[in-house]
């Protein structure tokens, strides 16, 4: 607040410098995400283990679409084939520990970083022959179906079979593995998902970020201020794909079994993009908002569906309405509230 | 189609004029017309295949293509005009099966006379589609916004299908039994059928494109929408009729397959994804590209599945893909950017 | 800070809504949880599953209950697994959590697998009414048990068959084509009836594989199949698949012996003898089959019919049986702690099945039924029948088929 008194004789050069300029938000950020993750730390201790498989879940989406914000919201490189990641991330796990006995933590960071790998190669190749928008996004898809028909074929990836998850007597911290409904599987999740908007603070803030937001809203202009482009964008994808990779890995560690669809399949894209859109593409909070909205709500519908109040008697044993509400949510926000739930909320309340 | 002007994005393609007027884009087409059948004389002669197997593989092929090629015009012309990644042509697909299907066990109507009905079922779905979700979106230029709304559709109409229906397979009874022999290859009927109607349809579409008023229209909006919009033409209602037109073509796609698939609600997503391909290869926007980028791609995946069983074929089919968007994403049927 | 409020008040309504909504049973009950596809693509399998356990159910409790319990009731509470394994997992825990002292489901072989760790895990007993995976029960659980056969032992069963059935018939098969759909299923059948085969003497003249996915045309495959001049075609895969295969066998004029399905999920579903028309006249299929020359399974299905308004396939009468198996487990250890049914279960010999073994069901160390077996059912004038062996027939067979 008084630089210019705290140095005497020379005032500040460069803007960011000035105290008086600096932005406040990302400790705002900070803030709000250590009050989050303390108020969420406590959450297992008050629900019973079925609703805990249901929180777990909404974390591990959660962690999809921050992770894929990262790249589509923020980057504006949209991808509908995040499952490549997310499955890369499963798989190394599965297969390190099934063939190998390699502790899953350590397969949590191999998978991450052939995730990224594999981000940025996919990217790479994508962004340097020009491709963007929709043909961006079909290649993503695509990449993302030849992953799924490539496991399916290889038997040393088991197939079709998918790989099972030995289950331990005793628990253990090297494996990952505690008793049914311990609080580490809550926690754990948790904390991937701490890093990941961590991570994506620090992202927005960031000189990095910065760039990134300035290529997506218009590149040649960017490019012509001297930002690297090819090499900002990359980045961001790395990350993107890490994240979500991280979010796979746990996936197999938590329901002890894993098979083609299950990591690769489409609806695991779907899972990555609709919290993102619903909350709010390209900000902070929007995809953890929006993962708050979907996890739940499916099993919100499935309690009504099973046991329906007097009125909607009708709905009972109805297949297919959870998906057809969440469809009709994800075409409502993207006509009427394209900023998504907390984007266009966030914007009521600042003006 | 308007593109941010930072991004070069998706080349635009030429409007289709059905015969190619320079020789020198009559190259590319024939060239891989060219290698295609060298690939299948090479298959018949070193391929190490009995030759009836071949051409029963080289038959099927071309018949799937045809259905192929059915489901993608719809969606090259609605890629072409409008922009729009349309993932839910795989869902119209099935309800204009399921359509057919109520029509003919319900009404009692034979199939194909019910397929007639549907197109204009159809054609006014498309219409409204358009109109109520995706005008706002495309005239606004945005990428994302219309890819996410036909997710949300397709993933609704697959729902509220298997809400209605239930997901048990239904058939929908033939009109048409037997099969014609073909130098040795069998042909079921139906799917000849399928195959003459494919032709009709591309072909209709051309001259429909070519001809009238409307096609140029439709034309004109696909090359230049702000151009075409400052000669007076209605943009918004040709979007609305271009997704209008892609769902009746779709609507005939699914009266003339249903005699011979199971019908579920995710029946059509299979063809989704191969519609994608084959619009790419064969050029945004182009019906001749969508027709013969349908039969290749049918003759890849039989074919190819000679040689890799199974879904090894596909991921032949998509290798074929990642290679056209990396090297020449105008597909066959485009100017090279 | 204006985020924070907004975000927590938005955590602990959706997690207070979802968590609302528990079950308690009562002193007098006893809970089992079924978790099959209620929803999405397969709902009409789960929903009929479904229907034949609670069908179980309500002739147990008409019966009298569990007796040695003090006439408690059975409760069936319905776990929708949505096709999916993460769902599946959810609804396991949820049931176990409300109460279930066993598990029944789930029609897929991904989706049990996941539904047989919670099993585990929870030291919960699941009876698996429908899934085919050898690998389910070879992960060294003791919680997961299985009344139908495997499908290795499927496959070996219908080598087993084609080979006596042949020969009892006049024209011993020497030459099998196999024609099967992708994947863990279609494999391990087909490797184990080769292997099965072969020692009968049968040579395995072609293996031709089709897709799982973007299937729609059986022709290519059917015809590189028959083009080995076998005396039988053998099939496996799903219905869909299956019908477009006998259509293409019945185009193509395939002149074999006959079309035999092994663990096929299409050629005796009773639906396909309408839905093929002349293409499905004669063909066989070795599957485990329900009952039909008992009459006790007639009467319940008889009943299933008039009651839900549809067909009882095999699967159903499964779920059913899986209900009887833990009903006589609850009755022999007179408790109602899971551990100690599961140590019932494990002893179990459940006499007069409802399907067409050869012996009472009883599982072996790893949860398999030792007296599984596959019953040979053929299509005659457009209704299933089973023709073999003798002791299951409901009509003649017709082999070789006249084509």
């Amino acid at each position: 607040m008084t630089a210019l008194t705290d140095r005497p004789g020379r005032p500040t050069t460069v803007a960011t410098d000035d105290p008086r300029l600096r932005d406040r938000s990302a400790a705002r950020s900070y803030t709000v995400l250590a009050v989050l993750v303390a108020v969420l730390a406590v959450l297992p201790f008050f629900l019973d283990d079925q609703t805990e498989t249901v929180a777990v879940r909404t974390l591990i989406f959660a962690i999809m679409a921050v992770g894929w914000n990262l790249m589509s919201g923020y980057g504006g490189m949209f991808s509908f084939g995040h499952a490549a990641f997310f499955g890369i991330g499963a798989y190394t796990g599965a297969y390190l520990l099934v063939e190998h006995g390699v502790s899953p933590w350590i397969s949590m960071v191999v998978g991450a970083v052939i995730s990224a790998a594999a981000g940025c190669l996919i990217a790479f190749l994508c962004l340097r022959y020009k491709l963007a928008g929709s043909y961006f996004a079909l290649a993503t898809f695509a990449f993302a179906m030849v992953f799924l028909l490539s496991v399916q074929n290889l038997d040393v990836l088991h197939r079709t079979e998918g790989f099972n998850v030995p289950i331990l007597s005793e628990d253990s911290w090297t494996m990952m593995q505690w008793k049914a409904g311990s609080p580490l599987y809550f926690w754990i999740p948790l904390g991937i998902l701490a890093v990941g908007l961590i991570g994506t603070i620090a992202f927005v803030h960031s000189r990095t970020g910065q760039y990134a937001q300035a290529v997506r809203d218009d590149e040649v202009a960017a490019a012509s201020l001297g930002i690297p482009v090819m090499r900002v964008r990359l980045i961001t994808v790395a990350a993107s794909c890490a994240l979500t990779s991280l979010a796979g890995s746990f996936y197999t560690q938590y329901y002890f079994f894993v098979g083609p669809e299950q990591a690769f399949g489409s609806a695991v894209s779907v899972n990555a993009i609709m919290p993102a859109v619903i909350g709010g593409i390209g900000t902070i909070w929007g995809p953890l908002v929006g993962a708050l909205i979907v996890g739940p709500l499916s099993e919100w519908i499935a309690d009504i569906l099973r046991e329906p109040p007097g009125f909607l008697s009708f709905l009972e044993g109805l297949s297919g309405l959870d998906v057809a509400v969440y469809a009709t949510l994800l075409i409502l926000i993207v006509l009427f509230m394209p900023k998504g739930i907390y984007g266009t909320l966030r914007d009521r309340f600042r003006s | 189609m308007t593109e941010p002007t930072s991004t070069a994005a998706a080349p635009e393609a030429p409007p289709d004029r059905g015969t190619l007027r320079r020789p020198s884009e009559a190259v590319v087409p024939l060239g891989v017309v060219a290698a295609v059948v060298v690939a299948i004389v090479l298959v018949y002669a070193v391929g190490d295949r009995a030759t009836d197997l071949v051409t029963q593989s080289v038959v099927t092929g071309l018949l799937l293509g045809g259905v192929y090629a059915l489901v993608s015009v719809g969606l090259t012309l609605i890629f072409g005009v409008l922009g729009i990644v349309n993932f839910a042509q795989g869902a119209m697909l099935t309800m204009a099966m399921y359509l057919v299907y109520e029509m003919t066990s319900s009404g009692g109507l034979p199939v194909y006379v019910a397929m007639l009905l549907a197109v204009p079922i159809m054609f006014v779905f498309g219409v409204v589609v358009q109109v109520a979700l995706l005008n706002k979106l495309t005239l606004s230029g945005s990428h994302e916004g219309p890819l996410l709304v036909t997710l949300g559709l397709s993933l609704l109409i697959i729902n509220v299908l298997l809400m209605i229906f239930g997901g048990r397979p239904l058939r929908v009874p033939g009109s048409v039994d037997g099969s014609l022999e073909i130098f040795g290859a069998v042909a079921s009927y139906e799917r000849l059928i399928a195959f003459a109607g494919a032709l009709l349809v591309a072909a209709a579409l051309l001259l429909f494109l070519r001809r009238t008023s409307f096609g140029m229209s439709i034309r004109a909006v696909a090359a230049n929408a702000e151009g075409a919009s400052l000669v007076g033409v209605d943009v918004r209602r040709i979007y609305a009729l271009t997704f209008g037109i892609g769902a009746a073509c779709v609507a005939v796609a699914g009266g003339l397959m249903a005699p011979f698939l199971s019908l579920t609600p995710t029946v059509g997503e299979q063809f989704t994804i191969l519609a994608f391909v084959i619009v790419v290869l064969g050029g945004l926007g182009s019906v001749t590209g969508a027709l013969l980028g349908g039969l290749i791609i049918g003759l890849v995946q039989t074919v190819g599945a000679l040689y890799f069983p199974g879904t090894g074929s596909l991921i032949l089919v998509f290798a074929v893909f990642v290679l056209v968007l990396f090297f020449r994403p105008q597909g066959i049927i485009g100017a090279a950017s | 800070m204006k985020k924070l409020p907004l975000a927590v008040v938005g955590l602990l309504g959706a997690l207070a809504l979802s968590a609302c909504g528990g079950y308690e049973p009562a002193d007098d009950e006893v809970v089992i949880g079924s978790v099959h596809p209620l929803t999405g693509a397969l709902a009409g399998q789960g929903e009929m599953m479904h229907e034949g356990a609670q069908l179980a159910v309500d002739d147990l409790n008409a019966a009298g209950g569990i007796e040695s319990l003090g006439g408690d009731q059975l409760v069936l509470r319905a776990g929708d697994s949505k096709g999916t394994a993460d769902a599946g997992q959810v609804e396991a825990q949820r049931l176990v959590s409300e109460g279930a002292v066993a598990l029944i489901g789930t029609y897929q072989s991904d989706v049990t697998a996941n539904v047989s760790a919670v099993a585990e895990r929870n030291r919960v007993p699941l009876v698996i009414d429908v899934a085919v995976d050898d690998v389910i029960l070879e992960q060294g659980y003791e919680h997961t048990f299985r009344i139908q056969p495997n499908a290795s032992s499927m496959g070996r069963d219908g080598a087993k068959a084609l080979a006596e059935l042949s020969a009892a018939n006049g024209k011993p098969v020497r030459k099998v084509s196999y024609l099967h759909i992708e994947g863990a299923f279609g494999q391990s059948v087909h490797d184990a009836f080769a292997e099965e085969a072969e020692k009968e003497g049968i040579e395995m003249v072609s293996e031709v594989t089709y897709p799982a996915t973007n299937f729609t045309d059986a022709t290519t495959q059917v015809r590189e199949a028959l083009a080995a001049d076998p005396d039988v075609l053998a099939v496996t895969g799903y219905y869909p698949d299956s019908l477009l295969i006998a259509q293409a066998i019945r185009a193509l004029g395939g002149d074999v012996d006959a079309v035999y399905g092994v663990a096929n999920g299409g050629f005796d579903d009773s639906a396909f003898p309408a839905d093929a028309g002349a293409a499905g006249a004669d063909v066989l299929s070795a599957n485990y089959h329900y009952a039909a020359t008992d009459e006790r399974a007639q009467d319940i299905r008889a009943r299933f019919e008039q009651k839900y308004g549809r067909t009882m396939e095999t699967s159903a009468m499964l779920a059913y049986q899986a209900v009887v198996v833990i009903a006589q487990g609850l009755e022999e250890t007179g408790s109602k702690d899971p551990e100690e049914l599961r140590d019932a279960i494990a002893g179990l010999q459940v006499e007069d099945p409802l399907l067409e073994f050869g012996g009472p069901i009883a599982f072996d160390e790893t949860g398999e039924n030792e007296n599984a077996s596959v019953t040979v059912m053929q299509v005659r004038d457009g209704r299933i029948e089973q023709v073999f062996p003798d002791q299951f027939k409901t009509a003649d067979i017709v082999y070789p088929v006249g084509r």
